[in-house]
């Protein structure tokens, strides 16, 4: 017990990890009906996590090797399955990402959730979303990681089913809880078959003996592939990818802590944590990356189509993630890892702004916010600006540098297909980033008339809505300007975060394709930025001839292909196939042949023994038939019979 | 004609009768006679069998004795279910006792 206090770094990963969860207990048992109490709690217990993954992060900084506690949890046999704390420089970035986007979007949901009846479950459900995340990144083993996995996906569904009085976000909420579960089947099947083929469950175990290459190759691309099997779900992959774009039935702070560091970030960060594993497996990479590309074009397509705020940024999160998930797979483990970290800062921020317009003007459609003055916000409107600069790959802004090492990445890949389509994905992500803020920022028409709406409104909303002085908006507006800041300046720490990423893992050399990154090899390197960059610009000034010049018809050029743009606006019609899949599989399949077996085999087999009683004692009874001769009759023949028997026997 | 087999034939023929009775009337004061004629029948047996070869002559006279007195105890109950019965349905015919068919 000595130790545990003597140990500063343990003290402040069991502080850092365990005191949401504490503040969830404490908020749900003593303090639900106090509001203030409650988010008091609940913000100061992730400040201090955040305080004590900060001190971890410089403390650790260049430690080099990574530091594991762990006790054994679970023995059967020769396995032992520990619990701990592994902390090497990849969790540590990580952890940091977690509790600062938390604590920002807690801060944040001060102002946007003020006045909800729900605001101290919603400050319980928050600790615990941050509580399962932290713990699941600084998990050592996979077993303990999956379990916070699952806790992950609890607090999600919580959250997004957060106003459960509405159909749709119940709805939204079972639809994310069902489609994660159904990809964690496979998941805990992949760690199944890792037991048995392997035994150990330890995450640098597992790395160091995919790396000496003890493991027999099957046997890792099978597990491997299940596992991904995991990560699709939770990270949204093709094709279980419309859950998230219907989580934004949740509160918008939700959303952004959703998209960033935590729900779709623990299936990219599985991805790395075990990425030396995975990179032992070529079969399972090239999966991978198909995978990510799919979902990458999909989701961007999806994206030009709609007209919800909200929607767009979850296809973009999607797209992205898919972007991650390509720059892994073809080996680039700091460039996926360097994007999840720009990603988590930059989607954060764009969620969190158009969480202020949706406070302001109670609606998702940015046609309409646009209309009713919407840029007269000005700090969200830059810092949204800043965000979709970021998302669309602009230097100087950090989503530039991780794009750039991830196209690199690709560029190296002897196939130059996914090159190919990590441009045009670019190109896309631009257009519809921007056609939505040149909707906002250039409305078309009567914009006069609404500014005078617009107050109008905001007074309606509630005594501080209006104000854009008062307490409200500024626990809005500081942590976006936080997170503006963020995005600014995290794009020029790459080296220096390279540097301290790779230190430890050497593991990511392993898939042949050493990392890369921007700027530093040769004219063929200046070409792809060179074209990423003209590409991004293009698609900036693409959306500006379609929706942002003077007199523009605002239509795009989807209007003219309305069976594409059903397509588009239909996600593809994934949704209607999963649907069909479903009645198919399940309710067909599955469910009819288990209904029968109910009707058929368990109601006919007790009906039959019903039957056979009232049969027989329709029989006995007749045999009754309450003359009291007959009985003696039957009885002395009986007896008669026995006396014979006796007799001649 | 002294013998053991004659007093045999007559008990059996008597418990005979008395179970033809049993079976056949349907008045009960009928039958609870015939149950007495059977009764009478096992006595003959008792006492003959108690005359011609039992060593101690006590024996079988005591049985029927005990077999009387409770042939008594079991005319009176017979008798007041009888009652009973006539009370509840006005009849003592064994014909009319038939509420326990199934």
């Amino acid at each position: 017990m000595m130790d545990f206090f003597k140990d500063p770094v343990l003290v402040a990963a069991a502080l850092g990890s365990g005191l949401p969860l504490v503040s969830m207990a404490v908020i749900l048992i003593f303090t639900r009906h106090d509001q203030r109490i409650s988010a008091t709690i609940s913000v100061g217990a992730i400040a201090i996590s955040w305080v004590c993954a900060v001190y971890l992060l410089i403390k650790l900084w260049g430690a080099g090797a990574a530091v594991q506690y762990q006790a054994p949890w679970l023995i059967a046999d020769d396995i032992v399955i520990p619990f701990g704390y592994l902390l090497d420089p990849l969790s540590l970035l990580m952890l940091c990402i977690v509790a600062t986007i938390s604590f920002l979007v807690q801060v944040y949901s001060l102002g946007y959730m003020a006045g909800d009846p729900g605001f101290s479950r919603y400050y319980a459900f928050q600790s615990l979303f941050a509580w399962a995340m932290m713990s699941m990144v600084i998990a050592p083993s996979m077993l303990q990681l999956f379990i916070f996995w699952e806790m992950v996906g609890l607090a999600s569904y919580l959250l997004i089913g957060f106003y459960y009085e509405k159909y749709s976000a119940s709805q939204a909420g079972k639809k994310a809880f069902v489609m994660t579960r159904t990809a964690d089947i496979f998941f805990f099947l992949g760690l199944i078959i890792l037991v048995l083929g392997f035994g150990d469950l330890g995450i640098i175990k597992m790395n160091e003996a995919a790396q000496a290459h003890m493991l027999p190759p099957y046997l890792i691309t099978i597990s491997a592939c299940l596992i991904f099997g995991g990560v699709m779900g939770k990270s949204a992959q093709f094709p279980l990818l419309t859950w998230l774009p219907d989580a934004m039935e949740g509160p918008t702070p939700v959303s952004a802590l959703l998209h960033s560091a935590t729900m779709v970030a623990a299936g990219v960060y599985m991805f790395s944590r075990i990425f030396p594993f995975y990179s032992q497996s070529a079969e399972a990479m090239s999966m991978a990356l198909a995978i990510g590309t799919i979902t990458m074009l999909l989701s961007s397509t999806m994206a030009m189509a709609t007209y919800d705020l909200k929607q767009v940024w979850a296809y973009s999160t999607v797209s992205q993630l898919g972007f991650m998930v390509m720059g892994l797979a073809a080996g680039g483990y700091f460039a996926g890892v360097f994007h999840l970290t720009t990603h988590a800062g930059f989607k954060a921020l764009l969620f969190l702004c158009s969480g202020i317009f949706i406070h302001e003007y109670h609606t998702n459609d940015f046609r309409v916010i646009g209309k009713h003055g919407g840029r007269s916000l000005t700090i969200p409107m830059v810092c949204m600006t800043i965000g979709a600069l970021a998302l669309s790959g602009i230097f100087p802004f950090s989503g530039f540098f991780s794009k750039e090492a991830i196209l690199g990445v690709l560029a190296q890949h002897p196939n130059k297909l996914w090159l190919g389509a990590g441009l045009l994905g670019a190109l896309m992500t631009a257009y519809y980033t921007f056609r939505l803020i040149f909707f906002m920022v250039f409305p078309q028409g009567d914009a006069r008339h609404a500014a005078h709406h617009d107050s109008a409104h905001g007074h309606g909303h509630g005594e501080e809505g209006g104000d854009h002085h008062g307490y409200v908006f500024w626990s809005m507006a500081v942590p976006v300007m936080i997170l503006a800041g963020v995005t600014l300046v995290l794009g020029f720490s790459q080296s220096s975060l390279e540097h301290f990423l790779m230190s430890t893992v050497p593991g990511a050399h392993g898939a042949g394709a050493d990392v890369q990154h921007g700027g530093e090899h040769g004219a063929g390197h200046y070409m792809l930025l060179i074209s990423a960059v003209s590409l991004a610009v293009g698609g900036i000034v693409w959306a500006y001839m379609e929706f942002g010049r003077k007199g523009a018809k605002q239509e795009g050029f989807l209007r003219k292909m309305p069976a594409v743009e059903e397509l588009f606006a239909r996600r593809w019609y994934l949704d209607d196939l999963l649907r069909k899949a479903l009645d198919r599989l399940v309710y067909a399949g599955l469910t009819n042949i288990f209904t029968r077996n109910d009707r058929r085999i368990i109601d006919g087999g007790i009906d039959g023994i019903c039957a056979f009683t009232v049969g027989s004692g329709r029989f006995f009874s007749f045999m009754q038939s309450g003359l009291l001769q007959q009985n003696l009759l039957v009885m002395i023949a009986a007896v008669a019979l026995v006396v014979l028997f006796f007799l001649f026997s | 004609m002294n013998t053991l087999g004659v007093y045999l034939i007559i008990a059996a023929l008597l418990f005979s009768l008395g179970l033809l009775g049993v079976l056949q009337r349907r008045n009960l004061i009928g039958m609870l006679i015939s149950v007495e004629l059977m009764l009478n029948g096992a006595n003959i047996n008792f006492m003959a069998f108690n005359r011609f070869l039992a060593p101690d002559p006590t024996v079988g006279q005591l049985f029927t004795l005990f077999v009387m007195g409770l042939a008594a105890a079991e005319a009176a109950i017979g008798l007041s279910i009888i009652l009973a019965l006539f009370r509840k349905m006005r009849s003592i015919n064994i014909e009319r006792a038939q509420q326990l068919r199934g």
